[in-house]
């Protein structure tokens, strides 16, 4: 038996692996390589206010997973963004946030194992005026927590933001870090460090454009 | 004689009453030695070399020569002992954080603990006897809080000097003065002690103003009267007052929001307490004691913003107790014990700073003694504690002595300790309007109110744990602690001292629900399960009459046992250094926060026959937790730590014949700094001290 068992498998291994070969050029399904991008500013800080609060602009940084590049904000109205940025809010192109159909939701667990979506997975859109979002907003809810004694912001492990792209498409997002030049700050960072390397995002994401729900 | 009447009239009048049987009967012991009598550890007086627990002694010479002012400055220097910050300067003893030492002084309870906290620089040492430190739970004897053991401060009318004056000065202008009288006649012994402690504060954070430790003002008194009624009756009157006054300057920083505040804090704390000692026989004597304490802090601020901040914390405890020891014969002693508690906090925290909020205690206790033989020794305990707020809680101990022979004692113990769940865990009703207004309610009346709320339809989501919200039930430890003692000859001795702490119901905070608006509810609830384990090793050596040497390690590991399932079962996560998740190992786990895995100290320590002293203590402690960076709520390699560190002290000094004695001393040597984790270790510090004490009369005790 398990003599005949080693043959089979041997068997069924070297006719898949044959079937790989021969029809390398027709393959539809093949894993999306993850694209890292770097130090994206979102909303940075501008100054300290006389209420002790962090001051900036009030942008947000618009994001396309389709071409890898930063969208004008002029183009808020349309789906050529899938994810927006500004300060520790994390927007999808959908409901009170722009006219695509994205949504999002929060998996946990590893980036690498997530390889399909799965199928009863509820995606949730944005609602401003609800203060609801796809990526919940706050510390410990959806990507990241908030130190109120170092003041500094980390990304939770284990955390992947599974997104619905404006055309309708899936990708998946793990944020990497939270502070320019993807270093996290030491808890004893100066007051002035922590105030104006924050909200620069590092981040790696797959996208898989055929529109199936595996990566 | 005539007078007397009079002082215990007056010191009754003085806030209640407080008794203290204990110190009365103990020889003036410059150096510990096995024939030491140690109180604490049994209730009973019994030698050191007797006991069936581990128990540290410090002494007033070694108080005095350290050059310690206050309490944190000699327990820190001790092993297994580490000092905490945060709500002021607690200790975390064998791994537990500081709500788990009961911290006594002449056997009465200090209350006035701030989240857990007990401030241990309210006390000051300059009138001290003697410290004693029992390790492991002793719930047996004193209830909750007595977890991971019990700090006695002990002080004694009947030896010493009959005026004794000191002063001292060092950097940050501190000045610390003492005064202290004692009168002694055939049947009466009276001790008074004056001190005050005035300093600058320090300010060690760079590019700040705001002082880690602020100017403060402290004055405190204490009164002993011992008086022998009759060959058989004594009588023992305690009063103790400290008032403290703080100028903060303080910085809170809240979701980014900084806010300064200036202002100031006023703490006052009054204990008292009267004992009646009685001897029936030599087989039976009996103690009433009574005892009552209020703490009282008012902390008022004022924002930068012109919003004042106004935080009130009143704490009083007024207690009864007789213990009664009976010796059956010589082989076996029993002592048992019954009491009642009246606790309660007044504070701004709670819905109404007006309203007391009452806990009422009533306990009963025994322990009995067998001695078989001179090698073996064992020693039962239980107690019980029901009161009005929580569930009752009984508290079991078993310990046994044995002595190989002159050179080998060991020692076992098994025991239980709780501690209650107090004040805040169960009334705090606090609403953060500064940090989005969530709320925390105590678990006594967590459900009432939210369901107001909800009526008012103020509620948005109720959790799950909203539902298991019940009454509180205490912490429990287990402790086991086992103890071998080697006096290696004349000159040496080490000590090895296995320990386990498991700890179950801790209590945490846990959100139950959502406002509306999506701001947080908390509560408390027992969910927690955590242990403390290792062994410390302690060994002295004199070297030659005028040199010698000693010192302790601590070997400590803690871990939360949810925690190490959830890892174990692989749903705990960690990043690697480019911020990529990965399953967490077992094996990164580093434990609780707070807890350093090792601690070393060392003192050496020169004494002439002149009257010279000098020493060197130097105290190593390894890096320890202090924040989570990776949002797994689990302590591993990746998150912040704070450095290990060395600190070094160093005193020296001569005692004159005449009674005048000098001293002057460095602490930090080195000059280590961390604003951050250490506020409370300021840089290199240097004092001067001079001491004058009237010619030594002698103890007309025999």
């Amino acid at each position: 038996m398990k003599m005949n068992l080693r043959k089979i498998t041997m068997g069924l291994g070297l006719s898949i692996a044959l079937v790989a070969c021969s029809k390398d050029e027709e393959i539809i399904v093949v894993p999306v390589s993850a694209i890292t991008v770097s130090n994206l500013a979102a909303d940075t800080v501008t100054g300290l206010g006389v209420d002790g609060r962090p001051q900036s602009a009030g942008t947000t940084t618009y994001y396309s997973l389709v071409d890898n590049k930063v969208i004008a904000s002029t183009d808020a109205a349309s789906t050529k963004w899938d994810i927006a940025f500004s300060s520790t809010k994390i927007l999808v192109n959908s409901g009170t946030s722009g006219p695509g159909l994205g949504g999002a939701f929060v998996y946990v667990g590893l980036f690498d194992a997530l390889k399909t979506i799965p199928a009863d997975s509820n995606f949730a859109t944005d609602n401003a005026n609800a203060a609801s979002y796809a990526i919940p907003l706050g510390s410990g809810k959806a990507w990241y927590t908030y130190d109120g004694l170092t003041t500094l912001i980390s990304p939770i492990a284990g955390r992947v933001l599974v997104i619905r792209t404006a055309t309708g498409k899936f990708a998946k997002i793990e944020i990497l870090n939270y502070y320019k030049g993807g270093v996290t700050l030491p808890a004893t960072a100066s007051v002035n460090d922590k105030l104006f390397k924050q909200r620069y995002y590092t981040f790696r994401y797959a996208y898989q454009p055929n529109g199936s729900k595996t990566f | 004689m005539k007078k007397t009447p009079y002082l215990f009239l007056i010191l009754v009048l003085f806030q209640g009453v407080k008794l203290s049987a204990q110190s009365r009967f103990v020889k003036d012991t410059l150096d510990v030695s096995g024939d030491s009598v140690v109180v604490t550890a049994t209730r009973t007086e019994r030698k050191l070399n007797n006991l069936t627990v581990p128990v540290t002694i410090i002494n007033a010479k070694t108080i005095q020569q350290n050059g310690s002012l206050r309490l944190t400055d000699i327990l820190k220097e001790q092993t297994g002992i580490n000092l905490t910050s945060g709500f002021g300067a607690g200790i975390q003893l064998q791994g537990l954080n500081p709500d788990y030492t009961i911290i006594l002084i002449n056997g009465e309870p200090l209350v006035g603990r701030t989240a857990g906290v007990l401030d241990l620089n309210r006390i000051a040492l300059g009138n001290i006897k003697k410290i004693e430190i029992v390790k492991g739970p002793s719930s047996s004897l004193y209830g909750s809080e007595a977890m991971a053991g019990v700090i006695n401060i002990i002080t004694d009318a009947t030896m010493g000097a009959p005026l004794t004056m000191g002063l001292r000065y060092g950097t940050y202008n501190t000045v610390d003065a003492n005064l202290e009288t004692k009168l002694q006649t055939k049947h009466f012994q009276y001790q008074g002690f004056i001190n005050s402690y005035n300093t600058d504060g320090y300010s060690i954070r760079p590019n700040s103003n705001s002082r880690v430790t602020t100017p403060i003002d402290r004055y405190s008194t204490t009164q002993q009267i011992m008086w022998d009624q009759s060959s058989q009756t004594n009588i023992v009157l305690n009063t103790r007052f400290t008032n403290e006054r703080i100028q903060n300057e303080i910085a809170v920083a809240n979701n980014g929001i900084t806010i300064f505040s200036i202002g100031k804090e006023n703490i006052k704390d009054v204990n008292a307490s009267a004992t009646i000692n009685h001897r029936f026989s030599k087989n039976l004597k009996t103690s009433l004691r009574t005892y009552t304490t209020t703490y009282d802090a008012v902390q008022n601020l004022l924002t930068i913003n012109g919003l004042p901040y106004r935080d009130v914390l009143n704490h009083n405890f007024k207690r009864i107790e007789n213990q009664t020891d009976w010796d059956l014969s010589k082989k076996i002693q029993a002592v048992f014990g019954v009491g009642a508690v009246l606790e309660g906090v007044k504070s701004s925290r709670y819905d109404s700073e007006k309203v007391r909020k009452q806990n009422d205690i009533q306990y009963a206790f025994t322990q009995w003694e067998w001695k078989p033989s001179e090698q073996f020794t064992l020693i039962g305990g239980v107690r019980f504690d029901q009161n009005t707020q929580f569930a009752s809680a009984y508290s079991p101990k078993l310990s046994m002595l044995y002595k190989l022979n002159p050179q080998h004692q060991f020692r076992l113990s098994v025991g239980q300790g709780f501690k209650a769940p107090d004040f805040r865990q169960l009334f705090l009703d606090f609403t953060n309007a500064a940090a989005g207004s969530y709320s925390v309610f105590g678990s006594a009346q967590a459900q009432q109110v939210i369901a107001k709320l909800d009526a008012l339809g103020q509620i948005g989501n109720l959790f799950p744990n909203y539902y298991l919200l019940k009454a509180l039930k205490p912490e429990y430890s287990n402790g086991i602690h086992f103890t071998w003692d080697w006096k290696i000859n004349t000159l040496s001795a080490v000590s090895l001292q296995l320990f386990r702490n498991d700890i179950k119901n801790l209590i945490e905070s846990q959100q139950v629900g959502t406002y509306i608006s999506g701001a947080q509810i908390y509560s408390y609830l027992n969910i927690g399960r955590a242990f403390t384990t290792g062994f410390e090793l302690e060994g002295k050596h004199t070297i030659n009459s005028n040199w010698s040497v000693n010192g302790g390690y601590q070997y400590l590991r803690t871990g939360d046992k949810d925690q190490i399932a959830e890892i174990k079962s692989g749903t705990v996560y960690t990043k690697n250094s480019q911020g990529y998740s990965r399953l967490m190992k077992l094996n990164e786990y580093v434990g609780l926060p707070n807890t350093s895995m090792h601690k070393l100290q060392v003192k050496i320590n020169y004494n002439s026959p002149k009257g010279y002293y000098l020493n060197l203590r130097a105290t190593y402690r390894s890096k320890w937790a202090v924040n989570n960076n990776n949002g797994n709520e689990v302590f591993d390699n990746g998150d912040v730590f704070a450095s290990g560190y060395v600190a070094m002290n160093s005193a020296a000094g001569k005692s004159f014949k005449n009674g005048v004695s000098l001293q002057a001393g460095i602490d930090n040597i080195s000059n280590y700094i961390d604003a951050t984790n250490l506020p409370n270790l300021p840089g290199r510090t240097f004092y001067t001290s001079i001491k004058y004490q009237l010619q030594q009369i002698k103890n007309n005790k025999k």
